[in-house]
Formats: structure tokens, C-alpha cells, sequence
């Protein structure tokens, strides 16, 4: 009785102070995000994505099913359209056509100049756009009439379709110069982060929340979006938003894949497990002297990858959450090839090839050659604890096979560092990638990500063909290649592809969770909140 | 009193100056840099792009030279920019602080209301029973980790019964003072029982130890009751070492409660801290723990001038 009458009062007491109604009647979409963004200027921010997309749209986004799809662009050029075409001196010209009748949320229509401005912004040397570079191979931006944009590419590229993820006002930024523009706050922080898309900026609570609200004039109708508010409430701790969850007072949140079973039986919440752009592999390299001699070693690799149970790792470490991966490629992309072979779990043949290799089994359980002990180190982030899990079952698998596994653990920019700097040994890592995906950054010799320290002339050919084709079957072709020969070099061993798992209302209607750097909200006009 | 708190006030520069060089040492020696926080999200960046953020914040120049510029703004009163937003670090600071002083402070006034008169409890009914259980629960209060009692309530009150909201200040839409309060209670619950189960046992102790000495049996003998006695002689002088304990704790009024904050959501110092040792966000951790470092020699100040309220007998020199 007087637990009933402590609650009660709690109840009243939430309810005095005369704050509005809950949301005045309003339909207001609760988020228990997982972290405080930094800013809101869409190619700056490290961390932005869904709040950032809500608001501020590009000229595509991508579909649950991993597909680019046009927003403010009307439709995608292509050859078969006619708007991809060769131009004079090699040339290539990309014509988008755009939305009618779009207005920024201040009222100022929405024309080719705006995407010409964004453009010189990131290909401008300091606009700390994180893919710039494929921007630059964009010549020349054309504005033949307000709807219509021409880029000038000077070759075929194969992902020149999904840039433009985002448009900045150029009535807003345009006469600042790029340093300025990243320092702005006003468009940092508000309120003069203005977008197309369906929510416009309304508040943004330090450390606690960001609110937008319905965009009335938005371009896809009287109809559009269809809830009146969205709250972002930061809660980076991930029981804290568990809890936050299984309260009920939120109505979407991304939970950790080990939590999936404390929400198997959240009355009025449904659990998607979006798969995601991002595959969790372990990763060898050989730029260390130790390194080099180690794992150098075609054979040696081959034998760690046959000695590690992926299929153990994905179903009972990740609890079955998890799809064992074959390729850096995700299967959702029609770029993944889906009869890829990884080596299967075969501890015999893994004893053979390092006896093969002169590795001989000492006394004390371990390989030897000579002076030197078969031995690798894991360099490990601290608080990533999937991953740390996962190299614990790698180093107690190796066991096995006479290989030593040590760890060093680093906090996240620490780790950062050491994997720039190429002085490490062994990464269980996971990166994510653009829905049309290239490896040549990861795995070309010249490559800006590849800090292994391996270099494969023939893959070399595939990948950079790959990306200088608009033609999807010869890009396929060569991508399968690639991946051929990525299994074949033991390069990299594909553990799992990640998913994000998201914790939905049932309240919530049209979800499509996506798993794309464009994330689950990319539809949000069209989401409704049943009251 | 006046020429004590000039000097001790002086004092303060060359303290802080000597602390903002080992604050600097300490962060810049702490491996990994800025960028980091460029990967964190796992995306691939260009090596030209981490370069130029790297120029741009200054972090590719010597140490020294960082430290120097770093001193030449703040002397100015500006603290700089934080490198992960771009805003001013004292705005960021400022625009925390009274959701930090507030946690606090509730978590303060309600573990002073309930420690003080417990430590006085437990003094005068020594080796009671409910002495015993008091001992316990304060080292209980003391041993259990924050984090863990946090989730605790929050899966009792807020998931099981759901009487209190999980995290953050207020429900966006829907506040009000009231909804503010029970967002108030789970947070300032965890904060105050760890200063109620220290406060607590020092009150108790030095209590005890006081309730000894001769004055308090002068006060006796010259017929005084009871009450006069514990509530003028003993209480008064028992109270100056735990002032001390309490002026210390002042601190963390303004340095905020990392694990609780981050646990609830709470939108003050601790948390952007926390963002900041992340981000590797230089200045930002700079202006945090120099302000942190500020206050406790200040409240230290505090401790010492209280002393003399409460004891005639110290005197500044």
C-alpha cells in the first residue's frame, strides 16, 4: 500500500509544475541515441548520420536493401538513361536532373547552384571532407538552368553515383571562405542549419538532446513527414539506453548485439537486426621486422585462417546475432560474391603447412624456427569488447595449432595512431563502407587505408579497373576477382558481418532499418508514431 | 586575516601556472592524437584530410610551442576553441556547469541532511545494533561502484516500476518542474550515498574522539545538561575535520560526477569531460581540469578559513 501511494505521488509530482501535456498533442518521436554529435555541418562532422540526413538531404541516399536511391536528384543518370555520357579529351559528363519546386527550410528555393557551391566546398584543400578525394576527380560543375546540374568527370568512375550524400545553402555559407565555413557555428550548432529535408533545426541541448520538428513546406507533399517532432536524446552509455528501452520511454534506440536477448520479450517493441555495411575480419600485416617474418609467410597466414572456427566465433560468441562473412563486401551489394570460399576450419591441414613452412613444435606447446617463436601481437581497443572478445577465442584457437597470440590494448585514439603509423602486427578490425564499395583504398599497393604492408600487382589490376568502369558487369567481374584473390593472398580473414540492432516501437510504422552509412532513418518523412 | 587571504590568493598563480604544465604533460604524453576521433566511427579517411585537420588544430607544431600559445590566449582570458566543435571552450564549459552544480549541489544538502545527524546517532548510541547496521551500510555505500548502483535503480525504479524516468533532465515535451525533480532523484540518490557513507563515519569518529577530551568533561562537571553539552561543546569542535572532508568535496561540485553522469545522462562537466578525453580534445581538457584544479585550492582556502570560525583558537598569520 504505501509502495502504491509513493508511486502515485511520483506520478503527481511529474505531472505539477504546469509544464505542457505530454508533447501538447503533438507526435513527437522519441531517440535514445547512442552519442552527442559534434557538429551539425554534414561534411565535417565525424559522427552526424541519421540526425544530420533528417534534416539536410543530397541528391541520393540508399534503401534497405543497400540500393542507391534519388532525393533531391529526380532520377540517377546512367548510360542507359542517356544523362552519363562521354565528353571531349576522355571526359565524362554526369547530368543530374532535380527536384522542382524544393525549398530550404527558411523559404530561399533549392537550385543547381546550391550543389555546384557544396562541390567547391569539398574539393576546396581544407574542407576536412573524409572522402574527399573522390571528389576530385570531379573537372567542373554546370548549372544549364536551376534544375539541372552537369558534372564533368575526367573518366569513368564507378562510384560517382553516390556522392553528394548531402547539399549545403550556398545562400547561407556562400560567402565564407572554406576555413570559415568549418568554424561556423551558427550552421554548426544552429540555428542556421538549414536542409531540405523533412525536419528543420529547432533546439539543441548541450550534452542532452537535439530537436527538430516538422518541416511544413517540404517538397514531397502537404502529407509529408508525418510526425510532428523527433527528440535525440544523447545517451551514449549502452545499459543506461538498454534501460532506457525496456522503460518504455523512448522509441527507438540501437542496442549492443549482446543485448539482443535481454529485449527478446519487450511487449510493444520489435528487434531488427539490420545488417551492416561493415564486416568485423582480422587483419594481418608485415611491416614490422617481426611481422614480416611472421606472418610474411603465405603459408603461415594460410594456416591461422584455417585454424580460426569463424562459424564457433558467429554463433556462440556473437549468440547467433551475426552472419558469417566470406568478403569485405556486404551480401546485400550486388558487388558481394556470394560463392566465395573462405578456407574451412581444418586444424590438420593448418599443422601441415607451418611444418611445411619450418615452423617445428617445441616442448613448450609453442612453433619454433630457430631462435624465433611463432608468436603475433593483437593490438586491441580498449572498450570495444566484441572485439576484444573475438581475439580472445582467436588466441585460444591458435593454441592449438602451436601459435602464441599476445594483446596489447590501446584507447581508441591511441589505437588510431598505431594503426596509421603500420607498426602493428594483427587488428581484429571493422570498417565501414559506402553502399557501392571500393577496396582499393584498403588494398591496392598505393592504397591510403592499406597499412599492411602487402602489395599484389594482380589485384592491383582488378581494383583500380574496377573503379574506372561504369560498366556494372565488367565491374562486377573484376570486384569478384578481387575478392578471389584477396582468399587466395590470405590477406585479410572475414570473421562476421556486423549488425546494428535496433530496438523499435511497434508504434512506429514504414520503418525500413538500413544498414548503410545513411542509416535507419533515411524514410523518415514517410515514419508515423501511432499515439 | 586580510594580508593571510592576499597571500594565499597570490599564492594561486604560480600553483596554477605549475599545474597547467603538468596537466599539458600528462595529456599530450597520453598516446594517440585529435584525429582518432576522425576513425572512430570507422569510416575511411583520407590521409590528406587527417593531415590538414591535424594543421589546422595546431597539434602538428612542437609541444612547446602548443603549450606557449596555448598560455599566451589563456593569460587573455581565452581559453580556445574545442577541436571537436569548433566552439569556444569556456561557452562549453559555462553552458554545462549549472546542470553539474545543480546535481551536486541536490546530492550535497541531501547527504549533509542525512549523514550529520547519522554520525551523531551512531556516536551517542555506540556499538548499538543500529550502530552496527549504520557501520555496514556506510561501508557498503562506500564499496559499491557507481556505475553499478546506478543501473541498479534504474532497473528497479525505472524499468520494473516504472515511478522515475531512466536518464537525462527532463522529458523533452512534456516538462515541467515536477518531471524535472524525478529526473533529479535516481542521479542525486547515487551521488549523495557515497558522501553520506564517508561523511557519516567521520562525524562518528571524530565525535567520539572529541566526547574525550577534558573541556567536554568540564562541561559535564560544571552541571551543564546534556544537550548543551553534545550540542555546543562536542558537535561544534567534532565538525572541523569534517568540514575539511566536506570543503574538499566542494570541488567536485564544479569538476561534475563522470561515471554518474554518464550513467544518467546527465548533461554536465563529468560527461563532456569524458567526450573530451575521447576526442582528445585538448583545450577542452585543459579548461576542464584547470578549472577543476582552481576550485579545490580554492575550497581548500575555504576549509582553512572555516577552521577559524569554528575554532577561536587558530589564527592567521
Amino acid at each position: 500500500m504505501k509502495m502504491r501511494l509513493l508511486g502515485a505521488s511520483l506520478l503527481i509530482l511529474a505531472g505539477c509544475g504546469g509544464g505542457t501535456s505530454a508533447g501538447g498533442g503533438k507526435t513527437i518521436l522519441r531517440v535514445a541515441y547512442e552519442r552527442e554529435i559534434d557538429v551539425l555541418n554534414p561534411f565535417t562532422s565525424q559522427n552526424l548520420a541519421d540526425i544530420g540526413y533528417t534534416m539536410i538531404e543530397g541528391l541520393v541516399t540508399t534503401d534497405e536493401h543497400n540500393r542507391y536511391i534519388p532525393v533531391l536528384a529526380k532520377t540517377i543518370p546512367t548510360k542507359e538513361n542517356g544523362l552519363v555520357r562521354a565528353a571531349a579529351k576522355g571526359t565524362v559528363e554526369v547530368t543530374w536532373p532535380l527536384q522542382d519546386s524544393v525549398r530550404w527550410h527558411d523559404g530561399v528555393p533549392f537550385t543547381s547552384k546550391d550543389v555546384c557551391f557544396t562541390w567547391k566546398f569539398v574539393t576546396s584543400p581544407n574542407s576536412e571532407t573524409y572522402n574527399r578525394e573522390q571528389y576530385l576527380n570531379i573537372k567542373d560543375c554546370r548549372t544549364p538552368d536551376d534544375h539541372t546540374v552537369v558534372f564533368v568527370w575526367d573518366g569513368e568512375y564507378a562510384f560517382y553515383d553516390g556522392l553528394f550524400e548531402a547539399i549545403l545553402p550556398e545562400h547561407i555559407l556562400g560567402k565564407l571562405s572554406t576555413e570559415e565555413i568549418v568554424k561556423y557555428e551558427p550552421y554548426n550548432r544552429g540555428p542556421k542549419t538549414i536542409g531540405t529535408g523533412p525536419f528543420r533545426f529547432a533546439e539543441w541541448k548541450s550534452g542532452e538532446y537535439i530537436r527538430l520538428v516538422r518541416n511544413d513546406r517540404y517538397w514531397r507533399g502537404r502529407g509529408f513527414p508525418k510526425i510532428d517532432e523527433i527528440v535525440w536524446a544523447f545517451i551514449p552509455d549502452a545499459n543506461t539506453r538498454l534501460n532506457a528501452l525496456k522503460s518504455g520511454q523512448y522509441h527507438y534506440g540501437r542496442i549492443q548485439p549482446n543485448q539482443v536477448k535481454d529485449v527478446a520479450d519487450l511487449k510493444d517493441y520489435q528487434t531488427h537486426l539490420v545488417s551492416s555495411n561493415s564486416v568485423m575480419h582480422l587483419d594481418v600485416s608485415k611491416r614490422t621486422a617481426h611481422g614480416a617474418l611472421v606472418l610474411g609467410d603465405l603459408h603461415v597466414r594460410q594456416a591461422i585462417f584455417r585454424a580460426i572456427d569463424r562459424q564457433a566465433i558467429a554463433d556462440q560468441l556473437m549468440e547467433g546475432t551475426v552472419k558469417l562473412a566470406n568478403s569485405p563486401i556486404n551480401p546485400t551489394s550486388p558487388y558481394h560474391k556470394a560463392d566465395l570460399a573462405q578456407p574451412g576450419v581444418d586444424t590438420v591441414q593448418a599443422k601441415h603447412l607451418l611444418d611445411d613452412a619450418g615452423w617445428v613444435m617445441g616442448s613448450d606447446g609453442l612453433r619454433h624456427k630457430g631462435a624465433d617463436r611463432l608468436s603475433f601481437m593483437i593490438s586491441n581497443r580498449a572498450g570495444a569488447a566484441d572485439r576484444i572478445a573475438v581475439a580472445q577465442v582467436i588466441q585460444a584457437q591458435l593454441k592449438a595449432i602451436g601459435v602464441e597470440v599476445t594483446f596489447e590494448t590501446l584507447e581508441s585514439a591511441a589505437w588510431t595512431t598505431k594503426w596509421r603509423s603500420g607498426q602493428w602486427e594483427a587488428v581484429v578490425s571493422a570498417w565501414f563502407l559506402p553502399a557501392d564499395p571500393s577496396l582499393t583504398g584498403l588494398y591496392a599497393c598505393d592504397g591510403a587505408n592499406n597499412m599492411t604492408g602487402f602489395c599484389d600487382p594482380e589485384l592491383d589490376v582488378f581494383l583500380k579497373r574496377s573503379d574506372r568502369t561504369l560498366d556494372p558487369v565488367a565491374r562486377k567481374r573484376d570486384l569478384d576477382q578481387a575478392q578471389e584473390r584477396l582468399v587466395a593472398t590470405a590477406r585479410t580473414l572475414p570473421l562476421y558481418y556486423n549488425v546494428i540492432p535496433e530496438v523499435v516501437s511497434t508504434r512506429i510504422g514504414n520503418y525500413r532499418g538500413s544498414g548503410t552509412n545513411f542509416g535507419s532513418f533515411w524514410n523518415v518523412f514517410d515514419w508515423t508514431l501511432a499515439r | 586575516m586580510g594580508r593571510y587571504l592576499r597571500r594565499r590568493l597570490l599564492q594561486l598563480v604560480p600553483l596554477l601556472f605549475g599545474i597547467s604544465i603538468v596537466i599539458f604533460g600528462v595529456i599530450q604524453a597520453a598516446p594517440g592524437g585529435p584525429e582518432g576521433s576522425l576513425l572512430a566511427a570507422g569510416r575511411l579517411v583520407d590521409p590528406s584530410v587527417i593531415e590538414s585537420y591535424r594543421h589546422r588544430l595546431g597539434v602538428d607544431q612542437p609541444v612547446y610551442r602548443q603549450y606557449l600559445n596555448w598560455l599566451g590566449a589563456s593569460v587573455k582570458g581565452d581559453l580556445g576553441l574545442s577541436f571537436s566543435t569548433s566552439r569556444p571552450v569556456s561557452s562549453m564549459i559555462t553552458e554545462r556547469l549549472p546542470a553539474t552544480l545543480e546535481l551536486m549541489g541536490v546530492a550535497f544538502v541531501f547527504a549533509a541532511l542525512v549523514a550529520l545527524p547519522f554520525g551523531l546517532f551512531s556516536a551517542l548510541r555506540r556499538y548499538s545494533l543500529a550502530d552496527v547496521l549504520g557501520t555496514g551500510a556506510s561501508f557498503l555505500g562506500v564499496a559499491m561502484p557507481v556505475f553499478w548502483f546506478g543501473l541498479l535503480l534504474q532497473l528497479i525504479f525505472a524499468v520494473r516500476l516504472s515511478w522515475l524516468p531512466v536518464a537525462g533532465t527532463g522529458t523533452v515535451g512534456a516538462s515541467s518542474l515536477g518531471d524535472h525533480l524525478l529526473h533529479l532523484i535516481l542521479p542525486g540518490l547515487v551521488l549523495s550515498t557515497r558522501y553520506i557513507a564517508g561523511w557519516s563515519r567521520y562525524f562518528r569518529s571524530s565525535l567520539i574522539g572529541v566526547s574525550g577530551a577534558g573541556f567536554v568533561r568540564t562541561a559535564r562537571a560544571k552541571g551543564l545538561t546534556e544537550s548543551r553539552v553534545v550540542g555546543v561543546h562536542t558537535v561544534r569542535n567534532a565538525l572541523v575535520p569534517v568540514i575539511s572532508v566536506m570543503a574538499l568535496n566542494i570541488a567536485d561540485l564544479f569538476s561534475g560526477a563522470v561515471i554518474t553522469e554518464t550513467v544518467f545522462a546527465w548533461p554536465g562537466i563529468g560527461r563532456l569531460f569524458v567526450q573530451a578525453m575521447f576526442a582528445r580534445d585538448y583545450p577542452l581538457l585543459m579548461g576542464i581540469l584547470l578549472m577543476g584544479a582552481a576550485t579545490v585550492i580554492l575550497f581548500n582556502l575555504v576549509a582553512d578559513l572555516l577552521y577559524g570560525a569554528l575554532d577561536p583558537r587558530i589564527r592567521y598569520e
